[in-house]
């Protein structure tokens, strides 16, 4: 009975953990999807010329000023950016954690910090790597 | 689709490429349990489970990457297995580990001193992972729209529409990137990658979705899936490389051409050095991680007194990888010495090892053995027959009895038959001699061979004449 209670712990522990982290990725590929279509407006945007814009806040419509539904838009693009970045890096954490408990070794190097572009850059050229 | 399927039979003939059947090609791991006890017959090892059993907990040790610069050494009679262990020991490490297999007497080169030649085989042998992160947006291409400007000097504008399974979105391109989309010859239905730092353009092949848009296309068309996901995607990729690699790379005169031509030559010490602190560096800033791999330098006594002495001391450095040696002699002198020690390895050194002893193979495990390489050589072998080549090997060496079973299923396919029957064994021992057998040969007819007396020595004159 007690296994029982041990097994049941340890699995609702796996599966939740599991979930979390299935349930950030798909948070990202939402964000993403945001940060496109904001990217898309604000391109539209900068070509219109006119002084006002409708604007969709939930299922209503308003007609908004451009030049601050510009910025509302470029403030959102940081958010989402800031969130997204967050995520990626907890879910390395995550994914580390998971493998853990289901006694794997975690994955070689996901920690390690990239190496910057030019250096990359120069160790693909010189054939190090490709 | 016929060339979907031109492609598959291409893939499939690549991967069973012709593979030739070495001594030790059935091995495929140590043989161990989870808790690292040796199995009987595993993974195409057998027997010797004390020497298994250690080696297990050496690998334990190198995986956990904690120590460095520790010496091992398998020591036993000829044809006991200590080849294999080091081989299984390679195979279970995994791909991700540097192994470097040597023997000792690779190091005697006039190119190369044996220094430089030890130092280069000890760099083999760690590697560094590093990781290259790159921001790319990853798609299926849904249009290409490229509008001409007014007038003959009009700047071009563009439109790429990319989708992934979850998500579709546009893209206005300028001039540059149009000429780069042009250049890669993109359209839609390709799958592509563009990186967001540099621009570049990369295309992985065309999506499984349009494989029928047309009946005949070129051998060269790809088919993958369409991307999943978000567009825009973070790629992290992890290279393990050698110190060996980063050196030549490194190494002025040669460059990197020299990894491919395998021509390193002597690599100047500066350039080490240099490559020591970058490396240090790399590893403090959270760059770099190492992996100190593993050194197999078989039949270990062909070093001489000197190669000993470098390894005493770089065993000594923090960056050192494990080094196992192995070797089947006893009592004998230490080459470049007068001077006899156990193994031919001088007292000093074999002091820093941990000796793993290997112990002749019962007559189950012979049998066991000679079954594995019968399957590995693809031979059909009947019972009995077996029974005889399991008592050759007893009685003369294990290496002979396994040359014997190729020899034999030849010998039964030329009379047609699909297994190796007793006869066979026995006609083929009559037609090999054993090293037992021929040197009783010699003993016996020693006086009808040439040079045997000094009077041969006039005699080759007299032919040169």
């Amino acid at each position: 009975m007690d296994d029982q209670a041990k097994t049941l712990k340890y699995l609702v522990s796996v599966e939740k953990l599991a979930e979390e982290i299935l349930s950030d990725k798909h948070e990202i590929v939402l964000l993403d999807k945001r940060r496109n279509q904001n990217r898309e407006a604000l391109r539209d945007i900068n070509k219109s010329s006119q002084k006002k814009c409708w604007l969709a806040v939930g299922s209503v419509l308003v007609k908004h000023n451009i030049e601050d539904t510009k910025e509302l838009l470029e403030n959102d693009q940081k958010q989402i950016n800031i969130e997204i970045n967050k995520l990626r890096s907890n879910l390395k954490i995550k994914v580390n954690n998971l493998r853990d408990l289901e006694m794997q070794p975690p994955v070689p190097g996901l920690m390690l910090v990239p190496m910057s572009n030019k250096e990359s850059r120069t160790l693909a050229t010189s054939g190090l790597i490709n | 689709m016929t060339s979907l399927a031109a492609a598959q039979v291409q893939e499939v003939r690549s991967i069973t490429r012709i593979e030739r059947i070495g001594a030790h090609s059935h091995i495929r791991g140590l043989g161990l349990d989870d808790a690292l006890e040796p199995r009987a017959v595993s993974q195409g090892m057998v027997g010797q489970k004390m020497a298994r059993k250690a080696a297990g907990v050496i690998l334990q040790m190198i995986r956990e990457g904690k120590i460095a610069g520790r010496a091992v050494l398998l020591a036993g009679q000829p044809g006991t297995g200590k080849t294999a262990i080091a081989m299984g020991l390679a195979q279970a490490l995994g791909p991700d580990t540097p192994f470097t297999s040597m023997a000792g007497s690779e190091i005697y080169s006039l190119e190369m001193s044996k220094t430089e030649a030890l130092t280069q085989a000890i760099r083999k042998s760690i590697g560094i992972r590093i990781k290259e992160e790159s921001e790319i947006i990853e798609g299926e291409v849904v249009e290409v729209v490229v509008e001409r400007g007014i007038g003959a000097g009009g700047a071009r504008t563009g439109r790429l529409t990319l989708k992934t399974t979850d998500m579709e979105t546009n893209y206005d391109m300028g001039t540059k990137m149009i000429d780069s989309l042009l250049k890669e010859k993109v359209q839609a239905g390709d799958v592509i990658t563009i990186d967001k730092a540099t621009g570049k353009i990369n295309r992985l092949g065309r999506s499984f979705a349009r494989a029928r848009d047309y009946d005949a296309t070129g051998q060269q068309a790809r088919f993958v899936q369409c991307p999943e996901g978000e567009l825009q995607k973070r790629k992290e990729v992890v290279h393990t490389v050698t110190l060996h690699e980063v050196d030549v790379i490194n190494s002025r005169t040669h460059g990197f051409l020299a990894l491919f031509s395998g021509d390193t030559g002597e690599i100047k010490s500066e350039i080490r050095e240099q490559i020591n602190c970058k490396v240090a560096e790399w590893r403090e800033e959270g760059k770099a991680e190492m992996i100190p791999g593993v050194l197999f330098i078989d039949e270990a006594h062909m070093l001489d007194i000197e190669c000993f002495s470098f390894m005493n001391r770089a065993l000594e450095s923090d960056t050192a990888p494990i080094v196992i040696m192995a070797t089947n002699r006893g009592i004998t002198r230490i080459r470049g010495t007068n001077y006899k020690s156990p193994h031919g390895i001088p007292l000093d050194l074999l002091d820093r090892m941990i000796i793993v002893p290997t112990a002749p193979y019962s007559h189950q495990e012979l049998r066991e053995i000679l079954n594995i390489r019968c399957e590995e050589e693809d031979c059909q072998m009947s019972a009995d027959a077996l029974t005889v080549l399991t008592r050759v090997a007893t009685e003369t060496s294990l290496r002979y009895a396994i040359q014997l079973i190729t020899t034999a299923s030849l010998v039964a396919r030329r009379r047609k038959a699909t297994e190796v029957s007793m006869e066979d064994v026995k006609k083929v021992y009559s037609l090999f001699l054993d090293e037992h057998r021929s040197e009783q040969f010699l003993k016996e007819y020693q006086d009808e061979f040439m040079f045997n007396d000094g009077s041969g020595d006039g005699h080759q004159m007299d032919i040169m004449h």
